[in-house]
């Protein structure tokens, strides 16, 4: 399971934001959060945390805290 | 797990079919308003063959039958079956596989009939062709062909940017040969890839046609739906294990293959197949980029597109995976060597 400081890292790499950028508390929707990162957050579960996550669970996310939620469980 | 094991079924040659129009996605994500550049680096599909309304998957697939069986120099009347596997057949009936024997010209005494298969498909059929090879017929034909593009909606981004369509041929005939093969499904991912109205669960009448805004554009319940966050999830669950079966049961070491050639989903997802199969993607080749997801046609595309030099002159070792719609799943090892290998054609 990754800190939240790697979570955040490994979503700044996947939306390709400025490293830094992301405090925990954002509404995906305020991203380009579309089904192509749905689809990439889960591969990047797989391989950085070799974490095999529920897509139901990645689509009814609505923010970043949600997503580390996920991989937490 | 469905695992047979053939000791007299090979191919004999290979050959595929493509319409002559040609899409690009980038012309085609200006028009749906969508960053070309982004859908490229993650499908990896530069551009697609779309079949016009008059070309079926039959025709393409003919088409490569024909020239394969001259290039082979075999007469038509020693083909003793012929399996035809699409999920775009002409008809509800009869099976395509009939009209096909006629229009090929084969004998009356081939036997004829169709698969209903995706992405898992071609190896499914090879599966078939060797279990009747194996089982005492000296040559059969397997037509393998999709035009996805006629039954997915092209205001759908989910689905418009995917698939090209295609048709191949192969040949298969007994002389001693080894192929390992490995299968399976779970029905239970039906729901996630479907096109769910237009048979017999719900035909096809005035209002399930037409096409209504969802989240993914327009589609009609009688054009594909896809999921491609669930076909992400099963693929990297469901793969990776059916890979270390399939070698396991071959008894072969990756160092062994020549090749993988994988069902060509998109270049996102066998780019994460490699990382789980360990696989560097040298080994895996990508015919996607010039001709998209061209269903279950995609691995004799590959081979046509990738390595048709290759198994026209030497000996190759290859592992093929097939992976997708129902769930279902395939894989088998088996060597091409020195096949006869047509250049890809276009038709008009």
């Amino acid at each position: 399971m990754p800190t939240r400081d790697q979570f955040h890292h490994a979503v700044e790499r996947l939306l390709e934001l400025d490293p830094g950028s992301l405090k925990g508390d954002e509404l995906l929707e305020s991203f380009d959060w579309d089904s192509m990162a749905v689809v990439m957050f889960i591969a990047m579960a797989d391989k950085n945390y070799d974490i095999a996550v529920s897509p139901s669970n990645v689509r009814d996310a609505k923010s970043l805290a949600d997503l580390f939620a996920i991989l937490s469980k | 797990m469905a695992r047979t094991r053939f000791n007299n079924a090979t191919i004999a040659g290979l050959a595929c079919t493509f319409p002559e129009n040609e899409v690009s996605t980038e012309s085609l994500a200006m028009s749906l308003g969508v960053n070309a550049g982004r859908l490229v680096s993650i499908t990896g599909i530069e551009n697609r063959r779309v079949a016009p309304p008059y070309i079926c998957a039959s025709d393409l697939c003919a088409d490569a039958a024909e020239r394969l069986l001259a290039s082979l120099g075999w007469k038509k009347d020693s083909i003793e079956a012929l399996i035809f596997v699409s999920q775009t057949p002409d008809y509800i009936l009869p099976a395509t596989a009939c009209t096909l024997q006629h229009r090929l010209g084969l004998s009356k005494e081939c036997a004829s009939f169709d698969v209903n298969q995706g992405c898992s498909g071609y190896i499914y059929g090879l599966w078939l062709a060797s279990s009747l090879v194996e089982t005492g017929l000296q040559r059969v034909l397997l037509l393998v062909g999709d035009t996805s593009n006629r039954i997915s909606s092209e205001e759908d981004k989910s689905v418009a940017f995917l698939f090209g369509d295609s048709g191949s041929a192969t040949a298969l005939e007994r002389r001693p040969a080894t192929s390992h093969f490995v299968l399976g499904t779970d029905g239970g991912g039906a729901e996630n890839l479907i096109i769910k109205a237009g048979q017999c669960r719900q035909r096809p009448n005035c209002v399930n046609c037409l096409r209504t805004e969802v989240e993914s554009g327009k589609r009609s319940p009688t054009e594909l739906f896809m999921d491609g966050s669930e076909v992400m999830a099963f693929t990297l669950r469901e793969v990776p294990p059916l890979f270390e079966q399939l070698l396991g049961y071959a008894g072969l070491q990756r160092s062994q293959l020549d090749a993988i050639v994988m069902h060509q989903a998109n270049k996102f997802l066998i780019e994460n197949l490699a990382r789980k199969i360990e696989m560097p993607m040298e080994y895996i080749p990508l015919s996607l980029q010039e001709f998209g997801n061209t269903s279950c046609a995609s691995i004799p595309v590959t081979i046509s597109a990738c390595l048709r030099e290759a198994v026209s002159a030497k000996s190759l070792t290859l592992a093929l995976l097939g992976f997708g719609v129902g769930w279902s799943w395939s894989a088998c090892t088996l060597s091409l060597d020195s096949i006869s290998a047509p250049e890809i054609a276009f038709l008009k």
